[in-house]
């Protein structure tokens, strides 16, 4: 029997987990655990041993206690093709529908408010592969969510459905605490301009974007503040009037097109915005250019 | 009451202030703005993002109550050195500008360096031949971009150009940030052919020539309108950061220098003459006609002591940077002077003066058992004032330097600046005016329309609050330091290129 076929439990009953493996590996084993991709949103704990792999073409070392979140798409394994000594578990789940150009939809099943599926989709889709260092309380989530099925006692269906959700969130705050704990604010407000930029027809609000740096929103409008001058708002209505500029004067786009892909809701919306900023409205600005 | 407005585009923020007739500073704003890294040498800046970060800022600050009380009579710009914006014949961006930071041209830099070539064009430029200078990022395009897009180029601007084309319909350049281009004869004041030439353009791809108090500039009505202001309000062009940082520290004349360490550094000196090193290691830059400000900027400042707080300051979850970095300050205090016997070189980013060595990278030497972690903040702090006397020393060769005066948010931290009082053995002065580019520009706009007879008066009105005396003992102790910095930094120079290779 493969080593990939070790689920602790059958997963009839929860259709959106794919496999919940532990896998104690007591010798080293060779062909075993080759670079793959292996679907599905997958959350790996390093319980015992010490692991050499390639995630996404990146050499790690992984130590007990050890995360690696990884996304449907994401390739890991050995560079030489063995499984070391030692024990893992993991978790897969398989959303509804989750691509790098398709939004999280987790299921029916999590309790996650839909606007922050969406968000930890874009959070998992630059951040990840990530490597959490030491966070063995994920490990303990792991373990619990093995206990419930296991056991199965009274409503562990509602249960096991709770902790997943909680997994998840503890590992989205995790990841953008993680980025924050290591940089300054600067570096992680440059992370999320890059983000805003990315996708900026998004209706962004205060909340997603403090998620994005791992603060609560209170605490993030005044860092912005103080640090870029602006209120978060200001901050995103800035970077969607700069890019509709651009677009205004190095294409052809109508003014509709170019206000739904800058992030406005209608382009009346748009030109009031454009004009109080700038002084012109859009038509005005468009011609200047071409004078 | 009458006021100014100074608008100055730095390379992280835009500051906004308003001064009152006699320089006092009555208020500001600020927005900030990223810096691009499609590539690990390249550094650039979204045009428009500025240029409406520049109206967020001034609508912000003229549509306040304090210009109810006080009327904008002149707005005058300053701006970072060294950027350069393709636009083409309707006045629009071909892509991001690229900053001074951006080091994509370090082949054509290493090319032309120590040539005839280059002799000839720095004698008469006055900018050091370095991927930071506009002759070798338009070298650059010329050679890496296809001949059908160089060809609609119309022209090669500042982000400082496009910002006052934006606001005006016009393009021009005043020649403090002409003289920073590599591109401008810094003794005939016009551009200068040979640069031209080996850069690939025409005269007619840059902007027109004008003195730094050129004030034909109209404001077009929709800006007049949106920043509430009066038809009869001045339109000064200004010049560059450097320059007026230096005026506004109220050094133009000789015998005084001024040291920045904000986030980079740069030591600064003021006087009629070029000064001719022919080791090429220092900017002779034009504030104006008849005053040039020389010096060496270094890449290794503040933003050297920050990455030692990010890496080993403080393990907390939401660090604040400020708070921490006092914290390391005050442990650092309680070390004597020379960190034990260990020295810090803070190469981090590589160097420009006086070694201009981009594989210059970052050591510290002379570590024992005994020593702590407070050591390593006391040498890392040494090490940048260390790298700072290193320039000073050799401007000394050219100029007497009395009095130091310093700015920049690091310089002005009371331990960065009792160390740079020691180690170089003068009296270090803080002035009043906090912002000295900011204060510059203000004390040009006062100067042209009248306050002061010229600007050698405007600057003596700058005041000093605070003053630091060195320490004999240290100083003495701080030589012996500084001697085994500047040998170390010179011996290591082959091992920096084979470490560079493995980087």
């Amino acid at each position: 029997m493969s080593l990939l076929n070790w689920p602790i439990f059958s997963m009839t009953e929860f259709r959106h987990i794919k496999e919940l493996i532990r896998l104690k590996n007591p010798t080293v084993r060779l062909d075993e655990w080759p670079v793959r991709v292996r679907g599905g949103l997958q959350i790996v704990c390093i319980l015992e041993g010490k692991f050499e792999w390639l995630i996404e073409h990146q050499r790690h070392v992984l130590y007990p206690n050890d995360v690696v979140v990884l996304c449907p798409w994401h390739g890991y394994g050995s560079p030489t093709n063995t499984l070391e000594i030692g024990s893992l578990a993991w978790l897969t789940i398989e959303p509804t529908s989750f691509e790098p150009s398709k939004e999280l939809f987790l299921g029916e099943w999590s309790a996650i408010a839909e606007a922050d599926q969406k968000l930890m989709g874009r959070l998992l889709m630059t951040q990840a592969p990530m490597v959490l260092n030491n966070f063995k309380w994920v490990c303990d989530l792991l373990q619990r969510i093995e206990t419930e099925v296991k056991q199965a006692e009274f409503a562990y269906q509602t249960r096991v459905n709770q902790l997943l959700d909680e997994l998840l969130v503890t590992i989205v705050r995790q990841l953008s605490q993680q980025q924050n704990q290591r940089r300054d604010f600067p570096q992680a407000f440059a992370q999320l301009e890059q983000l805003l930029r990315d996708s900026l027809d998004h209706p962004w609000t205060v909340e997603e974007m403090a998620a994005v740096v791992g603060l609560g929103s209170t605490a993030f409008t005044e860092k912005v503040k103080s640090f870029s001058g602006f209120s978060p708002l200001n901050y995103l209505i800035n970077i969607r009037i700069a890019e509709a500029m651009k677009q205004l004067r190095q294409t052809a786009k109508s003014l509709t097109d170019i206000a739904l892909d800058t992030g406005f809701y209608s382009s009346q919306h748009f030109s009031t915005t454009f004009k109080k900023l700038t002084g012109y409205t859009p038509g005005q600005f468009r011609k200047r250019g071409t004078q | 009451m009458d006021c100014i407005v100074t608008i100055d585009i730095g390379t992280t923020k835009v500051k906004v202030s308003a001064f009152d007739q006699a320089a006092n500073l009555i208020g500001w704003r600020q927005g900030t703005y990223p810096t691009f890294h499609p590539q690990p040498n390249y550094s650039e800046q979204d045009p428009e993002q500025i240029f409406l970060t520049v109206l967020y800022a001034l609508k912000s600050l003229l549509n306040d109550e304090l210009t109810k009380k006080h009327k904008p009579v002149a707005l005058v710009f300053g701006a970072s050195m060294h950027s350069v914006l393709p636009i083409d014949k309707q006045g629009v961006p071909l892509r991001n500008a690229v900053i001074w930071a951006d080091n994509r041209g370090r082949d054509e830099a290493n090319a032309l360096k120590n040539s005839d070539e280059c002799r000839l064009i720095y004698e008469q430029t006055g900018t050091p031949v370095h991927p930071m200078s506009p002759l070798i990022k338009i070298r650059w395009f010329r050679t890496h971009t296809p001949a059908t897009w160089f060809e609609k180029v119309y022209k090669f601007i500042s982000i400082k150009e496009y910002i006052i084309y934006q606001l005006t319909g016009q393009l021009v350049v005043d020649q403090s940030i002409a003289s920073s281009t590599g591109l401008f004869n810094i003794h005939t004041h016009q551009w200068e052919e040979r640069a031209l030439n080996y850069a690939g353009i025409q005269p007619h791809q840059l902007s027109e020539l004008v003195p730094i108090d050129y004030s034909e500039l109209k404001l077009k009505k929709e800006y007049v309108r949106l920043f509430r202001l009066t038809s009869a309000a001045k339109l000064i062009i200004g010049a560059s950061d450097g320059c007026f940082a230096t005026l506004g520290a109220g050094v133009v004349t000789e015998g005084d220098a001024t040291i920045t360490i904000g986030s980079s550094g740069a030591m600064r000196v003021a006087g009629k003459q070029v000064i001719k090193d022919p080791k090429q290691r220092f900017f002779n830059y034009l504030l104006n006609e008849g005053t040039y400000i020389s010096g060496g900027p270094t890449n290794n400042g503040g933003v050297v002591f920050e990455w030692f707080v990010q890496q080993f300051g403080a393990s907390g979850i939401h660090l604040d940077l400020e708070y921490t970095v006092n914290q390391l300050l005050i442990e650092a205090e309680r070390v004597p002077a020379g960190a034990g016997g260990m020295l810090f070189l803070p190469y981090l980013l590589g160097e420009r003066a006086p070694l201009w060595n981009a594989n210059a990278r970052g050591a510290y030497i002379g570590v024992n058992i005994t020593h702590e972690r407070r050591h390593f903040i006391r040498a890392t702090v040494e090490g940048i004032i260390y790298e700072m006397h290193s320039i000073g020393k050799l401007l000394q060769q050219y100029r007497s330097i009395q009095n130091l005066y310093i700015n920049g948010t690091y310089a002005t931290l009371p331990l960065f600046a009792q160390v740079l009082s020691d180690v170089f053995g003068k009296k270090v002065y803080v002035n009043d005016k906090h912002d000295s580019a900011s204060a510059g520009a203000a004390l040009l706009a006062l100067t042209h329309l009248g306050v002061y007879p010229d600007l050698e008066a405007a600057a003596k009105t700058i005041r000093s609050v605070e003053s630091y005396q060195p320490n004999p003992e240290n100083h003495e102790r701080y030589a012996r330091f500084t001697e085994i910095f500047d040998r170390l930094s010179q011996k290591l120079a082959e091992d920096f290129d084979a470490l560079v290779a493995l980087q």
